[in-house]
């Protein structure tokens, strides 16, 4: 086989390299996005421009250092700039508070990914009637408005339901994430 | 300043916290609280991890969500995210919403009205999109402790599912007509069987024989494996022993090394190469004549194992000339030959050199019959095959041969048009197993359900038809997109495994491909690249694109016609 010239091979090897390191980071990094962005569509907007600018700006990485602190720059700056495109009829942080929440957030990503695994326990232990809703509430398209309507009961039985559910959740994540590092 | 949790917030602040998640603050309320954010780290830390939490919710409800809720909801019309329903729409509405959300309601508040609404007219549309046969035996893919790893000629009987090289044996019994078989155990002992015979699996450590004629090589790893007779236990103590079962009465000949067994109640012995012993049900076990019994042979057998797959690789070169002629093959790749410039010829006839693909980072490997065929491997995250393929199409089949190692990604790539421009396919596997299928429809359409999703489309997806411990398994899998029929079909080894309608609001006609890749999702860095780490982790053998809806038996055709191991 003859040599591909050698510009295509490190264009190759850095592309290969920079899809390695987000492959490896980017539920991290999703997790990062989500905890100051309250619309799941954003998240995914700005996932996609974070890592448009990250191949961007690759070159610019230093090897040596930790590709997860670098990827969070980037994110909270790209977060930032797309928050002034955003549409408006979902809710963004004004810009003092999305800056300040990013920031503190870059700090969090183990307390985050200690929080997940956390949620997967308490999911668990969770009855299973109760899982069943969470997760009906939480399915793509379903509005619980039409939920309640469909089964007769009114949007507001729901939403209690829904909320009493959810912060049994944060309460359950919390206790055992907490207590955790108390113990440590 | 009190610890940072939900419970420790003053009451309004957790009320502006549900109401954000709910999606329905208002003004004011995102304001104080955005200023309590400013004054307030504490809040600021509730915040973050109730988003988080929020976030993580939607993702898991997304992921396992009922798949036909999950189709469904991605195939009906569904009303605008924030319209409210009007009250006198709740006739209507039923239509809208699918049954298996009725099912779940039903469910969770304990009305079961589940029967009635299934004599609903509005049924039908959920019925159709819902694959009509259900998914694999799941028998047949749990996870085994052996494996078949050569059939030589091979004929089961009737009522037992044929048995594939490469397929993992759980606890079972098998039953092989006639022909011969060779297992290899994870323990590393290895069984030949010679048909007729009947064997029972227990673990990767013992099995039963309980008829016919098996022999056993034993490295010194699994010294200690356990082959039981009718009546007795024989502990294999390294190396080569022959059983036979014929009408109860068993015979065991050492052929190399020892063993010990135990016949009925009789002392344990000791037996040596050359050592031979007839084991009658109801009597004690005597000495007897070693080469009374001809055992299968393992080294004839690979003999003939090898000489059989050269066979195979002959005839499906055959079916390979033939396939490549026929007028409605668009492009059809082979993977066994990449030239020095890294390019992967069609060999589609006559040759269109620009259909040629561009190899990039896949590695050539042993195809389905080593030493003779190759494969590419998309192990790598970067691996890929570059296509162009220019025209307009009025069907789609994609078949190929593929071993997956692992479905390590979301969505693992097969065929993706690069773009997903309207007419464009994607084609892939998700990592339950479920292969997918989908055209645009029409990419300047929003999706009706994923405001971030590029365009009107809709995903077939077909029932699991891949497990973990199919791993390193070669399949063939086929998927059809037929607008004349308006259907999408899934097939896995030449079996139909799902059948979907293509309702009206997703009809296309016009079929395109132009830039795609085999194997990765292409040109990832022009809209969303970390979506696009859609590599295989696997290889792919063959992989043909028609201009034409296969039908069932045609699929069932192309399988028997390249398959290897064929009786």
């Amino acid at each position: 086989m003859s040599e591909p010239d050698s510009n295509t091979r490190d264009e190759d090897a850095r592309y290969e390299a920079f899809v390695r390191l987000f492959a490896h980071h980017e539920a991290e990094l999703r997790r990062f996005a989500g905890s100051f962005l309250p619309s799941w569509g954003d998240v995914d907007e700005l996932m996609q421009r974070a890592a448009l600018a990250m191949w961007r700006k690759f070159e610019q990485f230093d090897q040596d250092s930790q590709f997860i602190k670098w990827a969070c720059v980037v994110t909270r700056f790209e977060a930032l700039a797309y928050r002034r495109k955003m549409a408006r009829d979902r809710h963004v942080f004004r810009e003092d508070v999305l800056e300040l929440m990013a920031e503190e957030a870059a700090e969090e990503l183990e307390q985050r990914s200690a929080e997940r695994d956390a949620l997967e326990s308490c999911l668990l232990a969770m009855p299973e009637k109760q899982r069943t809703f969470v997760m009906l509430a939480y399915t793509p398209g379903v509005k619980i408005k039409e939920l309640a309507e469909e089964a007769g009961a009114t949007s507001a039985a729901f939403y209690m339901r829904l909320k009493r559910l959810r912060s049994q959740l944060l309460e359950c994540v919390e206790a055992k994430t907490l207590q955790a590092k108390e113990t440590r | 300043m009190k610890e940072p949790r939900f419970d420790n917030l003053r009451e309004e602040e957790r009320e502006w916290i549900d109401a954000l998640l709910n999606d329905e603050i208002d003004e004011p309320s995102f304001n104080e609280l955005q200023q309590r954010l400013l004054q307030r780290p504490e809040l600021r830390t509730v915040v973050r991890r109730s988003l988080a939490l929020h976030h993580e919710l939607q993702e898991r409800a997304a992921e396992t969500s009922d798949d036909s809720l999950h189709s469904w909801n991605e195939a009906a019309p569904h009303p605008e995210p924030d319209k409210i329903v009007p009250i006198s729409a709740t006739n209507d509405f039923r239509r809208f919403l699918p049954i298996a959300i009725a099912a779940s309601l039903a469910f969770v508040f304990g009305l079961l009205f589940m029967s009635a609404t299934n004599r609903d007219e509005t049924n039908g549309s959920l019925a159709q999109t819902r694959p009509q046969t259900p998914p694999e035996d799941p028998e047949a893919s749990a996870e085994g402790f052996a494996v078949v790893r050569n059939l030589f000629e091979a004929r089961w009987p009737a009522d037992q599912k044929a048995l594939g090289e490469g397929e993992s044996l759980g606890a079972e019994t098998l039953r092989l007509e006639a022909g011969v078989a060779e297992i290899q155990f994870y323990s590393g002992a290895t069984m030949v069987v010679e048909g007729p015979a009947e064997i029972a699996f227990k673990s990767a450590w013992e099995a039963t024989c309980l008829e016919g004629a098996v022999r056993m090589r034993v490295p010194p790893a699994a010294r200690g494996f356990r082959l039981h007779g009718p009546e007795t236990e024989i502990v294999d103590l390294g190396t080569e022993f022959g059983l036979q079962v014929r009408d109860g009465a068993a015979h065991v000949e050492v052929i190399d090394g020892e063993i010990s067994f135990k016949h009925r109640a009789e002392p344990e012995r000791l037996v040596r190469k050359g050592g031979a012993w007839t084991l009658p049900v109801d009597a004690n076990a005597q000495p007897g004549n070693q080469g009374q019994i001809a055992f299968p042979d393992a080294g004839n057998f690979s003999a003939l194992a090898a000489n059989r797959r050269r066979a195979d690789f002959e005839r499906w070169t055959r079916h390979r000339d033939t396939l490549a002629a026929k007028p409605d093959v668009i492009a059809y790749y082979t993977f066994d030959r990449v030239d020095p410039a890294a390019l992967l010829a069609s060999v589609a006839e006559p040759h269109n050199p620009e259909l040629d693909g561009a190899v990039v980072l896949a590695e050539t490997t042993a195809g389905r019959w080593p030493g003779m065929k190759q494969a590419l491997e998309f192990r790598r995250p970067g691996s890929r095959v570059r296509v162009r393929i220019p025209g307009e199409f009025s069907a789609f089949t994609f078949a190929a041969w593929v071993r997956i190692d692992s479905l390590d990604r979301r969505y693992n790539a097969l065929f993706m048009g690069d773009g997903y421009e309207t007419g464009e396919p994607h084609w892939q596997i998700r990592d339950d197993g479920k292969l997918m299928l989908s055209v645009m429809v029409d990419d300047t359409r929003p999706n009706p359900h994923h405001a971030q999703d590029a365009g009107f489309h809709r995903v077939y997806y077909s029932p699991p038809i891949w497990e973990q411990s199919m791993s390193g398994q070669w399949m063939h899998l086929t998927s059809v997109f037929d607008p004349q029929r308006r259907q999408v079909t899934h097939h896995a080894n030449g079996k139909r495994v799902s059948v979907q309608e293509i309702e009206e609001d997703y009809l296309i006609d016009t079929l395109r491909i132009g830039n795609g890749e085999i194997g990765n999702w292409g040109e990832p860095f022009r809209e969303t690249p970390w979506f696009a780490i859609r590599n295989l982790n696997g290889r792919i053998d063959e992989l043909v694109i028609l201009d034409a809806a296969l039908s069932e038996s045609d699929i069932a055709q192309l399988y028997e016609d390249s398959r290897a191991g064929r009786p």
